[in-house]
Formats: C-alpha cells, sequence, structure tokens
C-alpha cells in the first residue's frame, strides 16, 4: 500500500490532508464547544459560491472560495454579535441562500459540472503544487493563531461573559476564529469537498469529547482522529478509487461510533 | 506617621441605563471603599445584574460616569483586580470537557498574555485558589460532574486565582444546598476578614450576612445605599423598599 507515495499527486494530497486535519480539528473544538457546529457547513457552502465564480471567470477557484468564505465568516459574525441574531437562524440564511446562489451560476454556465463535482466531493488527483504553498502558507497563519490565542479561545468557549469581563477581547477574538475557520473550509475543499468538510471539523471533537477528559486531552486526542481518518481515507480513495472526502468521512464516522460504543453514559 | 491614599474600587456618579427605551437603572451614585463587604439587594428585574454588569463593563452606561480604582473606566486595564462570579455559575453543561483545574487556571489567562504558558506564579496561584476553596481534591474531575455547591466552589476559586482586591457575586446559590450555601457565607467572610478582598454580593437572603456586611445597596430602577443593614432588614423598611408586604424570617442558615 505504501507503493501508492511513490506518486506526486498522492504526496501533496497526504501532504494537504495532514494539513487540514490538524487545522479543522482544531478549530473545530472551539465550534462544537459554542454549539456552532453548523459554521462550517455553511461556510463550506459559501466557498462552493467562490469555486463557482472562479470556473466562471477563469479565476483561481481557491483563491474566490477563500475571499467568499471570509466575506461571509464576517457578515454571520457581524449579524450575530451587533444586530443580536440568534446563530443558528443567521447560519440557516446563509447556507442556503449561498447554495441557492452556487447552483444559479452552475446552471448559467453548465461546463464545468465535472471541475465542480470534485470540488465538491473532494478529489486526491486535484491537488496541485500551488494548492499546497496556499495550504502551508494560509495553514501556517491560521494555526499560528489559534495556538497564540488558544487558552482564549478555550476561555470564551466556556463561559462568554467572565472571559469579556476579566479583560480578554471577546469579540475582537470572534472574528478571529471564524476568520480562520473561513480560511481553513476554503483551502480544505480541495481534499475533502464542500459538502464533507463540516464533518472534519465536528466529527473528531465531538467523538473526543465522549471519553471524558479535560479540554487539553479532548484536543489532542480530537487531532489524532483526525490524522487517522485523513490517511486511512486518503488510501482507501487511492485504493478503490473513491472520492476521498467521502472516504475519510466514513472512516471519521467509524471512531465516533466506537467512541458511543466505548463511552455509553 | 504616613497615609496612604487608596482611591475607591467604584466610583459611581448619576449612572443611567436603559435598554430598549426602558429606564432599567436611574441617576445612581455610589462608592466602594476598599475592605468593604456590601451587598446588593432588591426585586427580580430591578436592575442589581444590570448594575453589576455596567461596573465590569459589559453594558455601556446611556450616561454617568463609572471609575474603578481610581481610573476611568474606558481607560482601565487592570481587569485582574475584580473577581467576577455570574449568577448561573453553577449551571454548566455537564458533557463540557473541562477539569477543575483548567476552569480555576482561566482566572489567570488574562495576565498571561498572547502564547503565554503557564509560570510558576501562575501554577502557585491556581493551587492557593483551590486550596482556599476546598476544591483541591477534585481538580482532575470534570467541572460537569460535581455538585451545585462543588461548582459554585470552583467558579468562586477561578475568580480568586487572579488574586482580585474585589470579589463581585451575583446570586450565586442559585441550585445550591443549604448547607452549601452556609460554607459559602463562612468563605465570604474568611475572604472579606482575613485575606481582605472586598465583597460586592447580590443577594436575597440579606438577613444571613446581616452580621458581616459593612453597606447595604438596594436597588429597584433607583438607589438607595444603607449604612446600616440592621435597620433595613427590618420587616417595614422591607416592606416599603419592595413595595409588597414583607416578612424577615430569621434562620440559622
Amino acid at each position: 500500500m505504501l507503493e501508492m507515495l511513490d506518486y506526486p499527486f498522492m504526496q501533496r494530497a497526504l501532504i494537504a490532508g495532514l494539513i487540514i486535519a490538524v487545522l479543522a480539528s482544531l478549530s473545530g473544538s472551539f465550534i462544537v464547544l459554542r454549539r456552532y457546529s453548523l459554521l462550517s457547513e455553511t461556510l463550506a457552502h459559501v466557498s462552493l459560491v467562490g469555486v463557482a465564480i472562479g470556473l466562471l471567470f477563469g479565476i483561481a477557484p481557491l483563491w474566490m472560495a477563500i475571499a467568499a468564505s471570509l466575506v461571509a465568516s464576517w457578515l454571520i459574525e457581524y449579524l450575530r454579535s451587533v444586530h443580536g441574531l440568534y446563530s443558528d437562524s443567521v447560519l440557516a440564511i446563509f447556507l442556503s441562500g449561498s447554495l441557492a446562489l452556487a447552483i444559479v451560476i452552475v446552471s448559467m454556465a453548465g461546463s464545468f459540472n465535472a471541475s465542480l463535482f470534485s470540488y465538491l466531493f473532494g478529489s486526491i488527483l486535484s491537488v496541485s503544487n500551488e494548492d499546497l504553498w496556499v495550504m502551508g502558507g494560509f495553514g501556517a497563519l491560521g494555526m499560528g493563531l489559534l495556538l497564540a490565542f488558544f487558552k482564549e479561545l478555550y476561555f470564551i468557549a466556556f463561559d462568554e461573559e467572565v472571559a469579556r469581563a476579566s479583560g480578554i477581547r471577546v469579540a475582537l477574538l470572534n472574528f478571529m476564529l471564524v476568520s480562520v475557520i473561513a480560511v481553513i473550509i476554503a483551502i480544505s475543499i480541495r481534499v475533502v469537498g464542500t459538502l464533507l468538510i463540516g464533518a472534519l471539523m465536528v466529527i473528531p471533537p465531538v467523538a473526543a469529547i465522549r471519553f471524558g477528559m479535560g479540554f487539553y486531552p479532548t484536543t489532542l486526542l480530537s487531532v489524532v482522529i483526525a490524522l487517522i481518518s485523513v490517511v486511512a481515507g486518503l488510501s482507501l480513495s487511492y485504493l478503490f478509487s473513491l472520492p476521498s472526502g467521502a472516504a475519510i468521512v466514513l472512516c471519521l464516522l467509524v471512531f465516533f461510533v466506537v467512541a458511543l460504543v466505548i463511552n455509553r453514559r | 506617621m504616613s497615609l496612604k491614599f487608596s482611591p475607591p474600587l467604584f466610583d459611581v456618579e448619576r449612572l443611567s441605563f436603559e435598554r430598549q427605551g426602558n429606564l432599567v437603572l436611574n441617576n445612581a451614585s455610589f462608592t466602594i471603599l476598599p475592605g468593604e463587604y456590601c451587598a446588593i439587594i432588591g426585586p427580580n428585574g430591578g436592575g442589581k445584574t444590570t448594575l453589576i454588569r455596567l461596573l465590569l463593563g459589559l453594558e455601556k452606561p446611556t450616561s454617568g460616569m463609572i471609575r474603578l480604582f481610581g481610573s476611568e473606566q474606558k481607560r482601565f486595564k487592570a481587569w485582574s483586580r475584580i473577581g467576577y462570579v455570574p449568577q448561573r455559575s453553577a449551571l454548566i453543561d455537564s458533557s463540557f470537557p473541562a477539569t477543575v483545574r483548567e476552569v480555576v487556571g482561566m482566572g489567570r489567562y488574562a495576565q498571561r498574555g498572547i502564547f503565554g504558558f503557564e509560570s510558576s506564579e501562575d501554577k502557585d496561584a491556581i493551587e492557593e485558589a483551590m486550596e482556599l476553596m476546598g476544591v483541591r481534591d477534585l481538580s482532575e474531575r470534570l467541572i460537569g460532574n460535581l455538585s451545585g455547591g462543588q461548582r459554585q466552589r470552583v467558579m468562586i476559586s477561578r475568580a480568586l486565582a487572579s488574586n482580585p482586591e474585589v470579589l463581585i457575586v451575583d446570586e450565586p446559590n442559585t441550585g445550591v444546598d443549604v448547607e452549601s450555601q452556609h460554607r459559602f457565607y463562612e468563605l465570604l467572610r474568611h475572604l472579606n476578614r482575613t485575606k481582605k478582598v472586598s465583597i460586592l454580593f447580590i443577594t436575597h437572603d440579606i438577613g444571613v450576612i446581616a452580621e458581616d456586611i459593612s453597606r447595604v445597596l438596594f436597588v429597584n430602577q433607583t438607589l438607595l445605599v444603607s449604612q446600616n443593614p440592621a435597620e433595613m432588614i427590618r420587616c417595614d423598611e422591607m416592606s416599603r423598599l419592595y413595595g409588597t408586604p414583607a416578612h424577615v424570617v430569621c434562620h440559622n442558615h
């Protein structure tokens, strides 16, 4: 099975997958604990709009996905925090709205349906060297920000009001977190696909939480689950010619079921 | 002999707050001095929690001025000098992945800065706060698995971990058994008398702490400050303030 690593496309997919696994599971811990899991799904759909625009106008889809996802994340956080709209309502509006927009754009130019399919479900063949550099650059930036403010984000997830009262800049960090998540989602779509990246953010922390540990070990376990799932999923994708995103998510689900069975309460 | 001047912990002048056009607090003025143990009482919806939130900068006043430790609130940065235990502190999601040690450690986060790792000073402060509140033995337990009284003590430990000069506690006995409440009042007394921590305490159970407190702030849209708590808890005075017949019941807890 190791011969799959002889192929440059597989090497690129694996590097990209490992970067995404760490970033998605790390940032996912915060959104799961804040009952904000649908954010990943929503921003993934918004990224699809960016991809569709990119394909329509011949602009790099990855950059367009990053731009669309970032703008949407700021709007969502603004509407939630400043206008006081319910989080789930705002997310539902953006989720369905962006999907509608993506469908309209796709129907306007039906010629790129095959390309779009790989963005929907992920494809290990589609990761280019340029994509890898973009993922590496943004990944390092996102990772740096998450680690720099890790404890503050944890405090906010646990008790936003007391975090604010203790002098932590909650509003700024909330914007930072959604921005990092927006970028992580956008750069992940090559490997996992827009429709499945939400699972990589949500399932590892949810499975890890079942083991009833403190936050730091839970986060570490979440990252380990994501890493193993990505490696296993990409291997299955290579061996059985499956869409990589779907294979990764099925591996994640195995972990989730095992965590449920082991830790029945 | 040298005299050291300590500014008031809180100096509030003509503070008013409106929410969606409704007046919640009207023209409140008061000061809280170092070492004081003040109770805030008043009917539900009278503005007690709003007053606390205004002091902590969680709400913006419609008008008026707040000084914290002698500094204007908008210029005040040393929030670790104030410990805060909110009303719903005992109500925690039972599946939240947080150990007691991690929760108490949060009290030091604002002082640690970006990338800041836990220093030996942080560790000592956390250990001391847990020891003081009797939760050290629970340090590796998940917060969600504790009883209401234990959670309450953990939340106070968190507030104390930053070594605050004043502790603000908002109706902390919601969902807590009577024995834990009794222990809690003793701890507050100990903190105030031995550790010299000033206390600002929202409660409905003023009779229990009447002997400990130096002043009572009665909040019901307007603010009334009494220097004589014993006088204030008389039935006729309570009836007048709450606007409804009140009976003061004395009990041991």
